[in-house]
């Protein structure tokens, strides 16, 4: 046997290093591109980060003292008639058995100074004074603190109100008003909770409701939308079609913007909330449930039709243990998905606890509005929690 | 209890793709008969198998259960010549999520009147039945459990019971044992075993493993690309119809 000589091996030329092959750099220019746009289209400005700290600042603060608890409060509020043209006297209020005002002259001028004195108030207590004109519109004119034998005395400025159109006549009389207010008692829960806890309640149940509402149409719609049953001849091919292409368009639209549509229907409310929230879901749900039909298993159905089981039967012990639990994992993760959108769609009008969170916010009451924040968190928290336990069981 | 007779005469299945799983396909099968058959991946075991209980349409041909053409049967006649025909399956094919004791419960709807499936009520006597069915393949403890928690032999075994549920007088098995292990392949088979030699069902079972066919056939038909190549006793299938069964290149691997 002779001995071959094997070839000597070719020397392969080292490809060149990744980073300098061409395509490497071209594609590096091309995200250089689309990032240094869409940096410049989203006007991204970290700066703005520390600069706006001293505005988010409050609401921040605020987000750690939510008003939760309180106690109750008690108000001693007493008004003393002035007049601002001596033509028309002042008024005399029946007096009270509580607290009484009186002021150094009860004639004035508007700029003009006036001492008011109080007497029989809460005694250490921090009070204010308000100038109330002839419709009643209250302005804040001095804070006061009473002594221990509960008076106190305070000079104010009398404020130019307005006096509406009778300028010359009744218009004139006014009134001083003295407030003390305090908290005493137990702490309990506050307004504000009681108000955010019955919204909550709402939200929850909006979501129910539309998620319910979504099941009755998705479950139908699901096997008309299923490739495996409908695909066998043109007309289920054109109804798969017909459905799929629903289902696919009702999933684009956000339920925001739905439930704006639905708040233009049918008002205001939960119930607008509750539509958009169905339609959406119905079409999430509708899809979810078609493809899990599509996904099952065929091998029980042709075992139980070898038993000479009925159609019904093979549906009934083949295809239905099958479904059903993903079908309720789909549906308790869709109710978990609703509470979540449920929460800001009040912020259109729709509903549930987004619509006071946004009224909290709008009026800079961010107590409030961190009373509200802190529950849709616990509610969210909970439902995920809770769905996905749920989940683990059934699936 | 005495099994059916089976006769084929002429079959033929081409599915709507134009491939031809059964070309002409004869063969008589006598009472209590243990038949194996064999065959390439491919070669029409499947179909074959499932044309008998019409799972599968027959394109043409002749199939006779005991003597009755149930190719000229109605579906509903169909349906209650299945309740006689158990079936095995070599994924099983059991309800996942539902519990053992449903699943053989299952091989006794073709009894009950369809409107009990709604409340999943079976009479006393039949969960009996079926406790009993569940003893006889060696997991009586099991039949509460759900049917996936239970191992590839152990699913096997309630695939059995499912089939004695019917009280069938054939059992058609497709490959029940290809997804399972030697040791267990055997524990599975010498119950199938036990049903043709006690109860004198018969049983058509496909097999991979000429050495399982040997051991526990008492006839084999092999099938090469739809058509009958051979059809005798085990110990007649020597090296040359080895080859020519499975291809020249084939070697055969034994199974302990």
């Amino acid at each position: 046997m002779k001995n071959e000589v094997l070839p000597a091996p070719r020397p392969i030329a080292a490809p060149r290093p990744w980073f300098q092959s061409g395509r490497f750099l071209l594609l590096l220019a091309a995200l250089t591109l689309v990032y240094a746009y869409g940096w410049r289209v989203t006007k991204i400005n970290l700066g703005e980060l520390s600069r706006g700290t001293r505005f988010v600042k409050p609401f921040v603060v605020d987000l750690f003292r939510p008003d939760v608890l309180a106690r109750e409060t008690k108000t001693q509020d007493v008004q003393l008639g002035m007049t601002i043209d001596p033509r028309f006297p002042p008024e005399q209020l029946p007096a009270s058995s509580g607290p009484t005002l009186s002021a150094s002259t009860r004639v004035v001028a508007v700029g003009s100074q006036v001492t008011i004195t109080g007497r029989g108030f809460r005694s250490n207590s921090t009070g204010t004074l308000f100038w109330v004109n002839r419709i009643g519109n209250p302005q804040q004119v001095a804070r006061f603190q009473t002594d221990a034998q509960g008076e106190f005395q305070t000079v104010i400025t009398v404020p130019e109100t307005f006096r509406g159109p009778a300028s010359a006549g009744q218009a004139a009389q006014q009134r001083v008003r003295a407030q003390v207010t305090w908290a005493e008692g137990p702490l309990r829960p506050s307004k504000t909770l009681l108000i955010v806890l019955e919204k909550v309640v709402e939200t929850v149940f909006l979501a129910l409701m539309g998620t319910t509402f979504a099941i009755i149409l998705a479950v139908p719609l699901s096997f008309l939308g299923a490739k495996n049953l409908m695909a066998k001849n043109p007309l289920g091919t054109t109804i798969y079609f017909i459905t799929r292409t629903f289902f696919n368009i009702m999933r684009s639209i956000e339920p925001l913007i739905l439930a704006i549509v639905f708040t233009v229907w049918v008002g205001l409310g939960p119930f607008a909330g509750v539509m958009a929230l169905a339609l959406h879901s119905i079409a999430s749900l509708g899809k979810l449930y078609s493809e899990q039909i599509e996904s099952i298993d065929p091998g029980p159905i042709e075992a139980i039709t070898a038993t000479g089981a009925s159609p019904l039967q093979v549906v009934r012990y083949a295809v239905v243990p099958q479904i059903v639990p993903p079908f309720i994992a789909f549906t308790i993760y869709r109710w978990d998905i609703n509470v979540r959108m449920s929460t800001v769609i009040g912020f259109v009008g729709g509903g549930g606890i987004g619509f006071i969170l946004q009224q909290y916010i709008n009026l800079l009451q961010y107590r409030q509005a961190a009373t509200a924040v802190w529950a849709i968190t616990i509610v969210v928290a909970a439902m995920d929690y809770f769905s996905a336990w749920i989940r683990e069981k059934v699936v | 209890m005495k099994g059916a007779s089976l006769r084929i005469e002429h079959l033929v299945k081409v599915y709507p793709d134009g491939t031809r799983a059964l070309n002409d396909i004869s063969f008589d099968v006598t009472p209590g008969e243990f038949l194996v058959i064999i065959g390439l991946s491919g070669s029409g075991k499947s179909t074959l198998m499932r044309c008998i209980n019409r799972l599968i349409e027959p394109t043409s041909g002749k199939i006779y259960i005991d003597d009755v053409d149930i190719t000229s049967l109605s579906q509903k006649e169909m349906r209650e010549l299945r309740r006689r025909i158990g079936m095995i399956f070599q994924q099983f094919n059991l309800v996942k999520r539902s519990s053992v004791l449903t699943n053989v419960l299952s091989g006794r709807l073709g009894y009950v009147p369809p409107s009990w499936a709604l409340l999943n009520y079976f009479p006393k006597d039949q969960v009996a039945q079926g406790m009993a069915n569940l003893a006889r393949v060696g997991i009586p403890e099991k039949a509460r459990t759900r049917a996936d928690q239970l191992s590839g032999g152990q699913q096997q075994r309630v695939g059995i019971a499912r089939a004695l549920m019917q009280e069938p007088k054939m059992i058609l098995a497709d490959e029940p044992v290809a997804s399972l292990d030697p040791a267990t392949s055997h524990s599975v088979l010498k119950y199938i075993e036990e049903l043709n030699k006690k109860d004198g069902i018969t049983v058509l079972c496909s097999l991979h493993f000429l050495s399982l066919a040997r051991r526990y056939g008492t006839r084999i038909v092999a099938l090469k690309a739809g058509q009958v190549v051979f059809d005798g006793l085990p110990k007649d299938i020597d090296e040359q119809w080895f080859r020519n069964i499975y291809g020249e290149e084939a070697i055969e691997v034994e199974i302990a």
